[in-house]
């Protein structure tokens, strides 16, 4: 097993727009993930993992953690833009994330750079000579995943599928490949028989970091900030599917 | 909507009355998606944005309500602060619906509020949805004053509320089972008339004879004052089944006509039941089945003759 905690390269340089005040968050998986940037520096990271009851606590913890990150960061009139994990993920838990960015938005007229939530999992293990296969539990016996270059290209735009058939899409293009993020943990018996390598669970990098998030976020061109965001679903609602593989009205 | 599945409480004490400066208000517990603007108990501006997706489904789906609270809230409030002429920074509170209603669709709505009010350290205040109802009836340009008795039936919920202040209500009567409007838009399904059923139901019903069918009235003995419609729901899936390939539609007019009647006496007679207990001086009518007018029509009767006792 590749031992996450000894990798080799450092986090890419950002562009010079990194002179900026962010405050990012994500909940999309079961974590509350938020943090600030300044100047390209990490002033404020927090995880809050899910209650006792194994419940996320998205709803009950996201505002206060947020509010503390962006007076960390100098305070709401200061933050130059927020970072939101778009998904996929849990459909709550993107929608809890994006209407809280959107409620702050139209508040303080802030920009919001949506991220996606796959790439800022890739983000801290990016490097020379590597693919990087972000994976979420998608549950249903299935994983989100994408695809991701040495410097964080997209490779794969993010999809939903089984674990099964992860090897037949992504195909070799000879560059060492690594599966990292909770859907990595969560199906390794299975990556590992595709011959996929992973991380192990006790990896840092298999948890999505607001570092990432605000990094992601800083690299969002000013003229791509958007209100709303769109939220990255992946799939369509039961209700539809039924409807249309039947032909006739699902009970709600 | 089931009853007490929200995060809120209830009855709560706060009413638009008591806010002078101008109030942002919220509501996405169930498929419209809506935001309003007040000054005290004027309304500056009020928009809604039904979710007309759901009548493919025949009903509300949560997921897709939700999908929809998340694109249409942002816009919906822009909308709203925008025609009552008022930018955030003049805002006093904000007030979004805690609950009852769907739990992913209430989400929306108050992860939005709670965010809009943070940064400016507004006052947030999470707000009953039936207390909603309620003081809708405070508002202004023909507010009514309490005591007044508040009938409320919706596809959510179904309840007769005694009002004796702004602050709150009480709770004398509700349904046991389906709501009115649940049991109005099932009924429509039944007769093929697509979702929502309340109004093709309430016209179809017009071309019907209301005493071809015989229906139940629900509770009629029962000297409590609590609804109950899943019997008649029940009575008239045993009639449509009686009938042969065809019959249905030969005998629709008329099913609705008895199924709307019945409807409308439970409501009613529950009504003039809780007026005769305790004298109620007035009475005010609210949630989406409040747009039937056979429903309107008898009401006004037993209010007329309430205010006249
Ligand atoms: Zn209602």
């Amino acid at each position: 097993m590749f031992d996450g905690r000894s990798i080799p390269f450092a986090i890419r340089s950002l562009p010079s727009s990194t002179a900026l005040r962010i405050v990012g968050f994500d909940t999309a998986t079961d974590d509350t993930v938020v943090g600030a940037f300044v100047d390209g520096e990490t002033v404020s990271k927090k995880v809050i993992p899910p209650g006792p009851d194994g419940r996320p606590v998205h709803s009950e913890g996201l505002l206060e953690a947020v509010t503390a990150a962006a007076a960390e960061a100098g305070g709401w009139p200061r933050i130059d833009r927020i970072a939101v994990g778009t998904g996929p993920g849990t459909f709550t838990g993107i929608r809890i994330g994006l209407a809280t960015a959107n409620g702050i938005a139209l508040s303080t007229g802030i920009g919001l750079a949506g991220v996606s939530t796959l790439a800022a999992l890739a983000r801290p293990v990016l490097g020379p000579g590597q693919e990087i296969l972000a994976l979420l539990d998608a549950h249903r016996g299935e994983v989100f995943a994408a695809l991701y270059g040495p410097a964080g290209q997209i490779l794969l735009e993010p999809f939903v599928c089984g674990p099964d058939e992860l090897a037949p899409r992504i195909g070799d293009s000879g560059a060492g490949l690594r599966a990292v993020g909770p859907g990595a943990v969560r199906f390794s018996d299975e990556l590992d028989r595709a011959g996929i390598a992973t991380a192990g669970p006790e990896a840092g990098f298999n948890h999505l970091s607001a570092v990432a998030i605000c990094e992601l976020g800083a690299a969002v061109d000013s003229e791509q900030l958007s209100n709303p965001l769109e939220p990255t679903y992946l799939r369509v609602p039961d209700a539809q599917l039924w409807l249309e593989r039947d032909g006739r009205k699902a009970s709600p | 909507m089931a009853r007490g599945s929200g995060p809120g409480g209830r009855p709560r004490r706060v009413t638009v009355g008591e806010l002078t400066l101008p109030a942002l208000a919220i509501e996405t517990s169930c498929d419209d998606t809506c935001a309003a603007v007040l000054e005290g108990p004027f309304i500056l501006s009020n928009v809604i944005s039904s979710q007309a997706i759901h009548g493919k489904y025949g009903g509300v789906v949560p997921e897709v309500a939700s999908r929809h609270h998340l694109e249409l809230t942002g816009p919906v409030i822009r909308l709203a602060l925008e025609q009552a002429e008022v930018e955030v920074p003049d805002l006093d509170s904000i007030a979004v619906t805690a609950g009852p209603g769907l739990i992913g669709a209430l989400l929306i709505g108050l992860s939005t509020a709670k965010a809009m009010a943070a940064p400016r350290r507004l006052p947030l205040i999470p707000t009953d949805h039936l207390q909603g109802h309620v003081a809708a009836n405070f508002l202004e340009p023909d507010p009514i004053e309490p005591p007044f008795i508040c009938l409320i039936a919706s596809g959510g919920h179904t309840l007769l509320a005694g009002v004796r202040e702004h602050g709150g209500f009480e709770i004398l009567g509700e349904t046991l089972d389906d709501a009115a409007g649940e049991a109005i838009d099932k009924a429509a399904r039944m007769l093929g008339l697509g979702y929502p059923g309340g109004p093709a139901l309430e016209k179809l019903a017009a071309e019907g004879d209301p005493g071809a069918f015989e229906f139940p009235i629900a509770m009629s003995r029962d000297p409590g004052l609590d609804f109950s419609f899943s019997g008649l729901k029940t009575a008239l899936v045993y009639r449509c089944r009686d009938f042969e390939e065809g019959e249905i539609e030969s005998n629709r007019a008329d099913l609705a006509a008895g199924f709307q009647a019945a409807v409308v006496e439970q409501l009613v007679s529950k009504l003039k039941r809780a007026i005769d207990l305790e004298g109620w001086p007035a009475v005010a009518l609210g949630g989406g089945v409040a747009a039937n007018g056979p429903l309107r029509r008898a009401v006004q009767v037993s209010a007329a003759n309430a205010a006249s006792s």
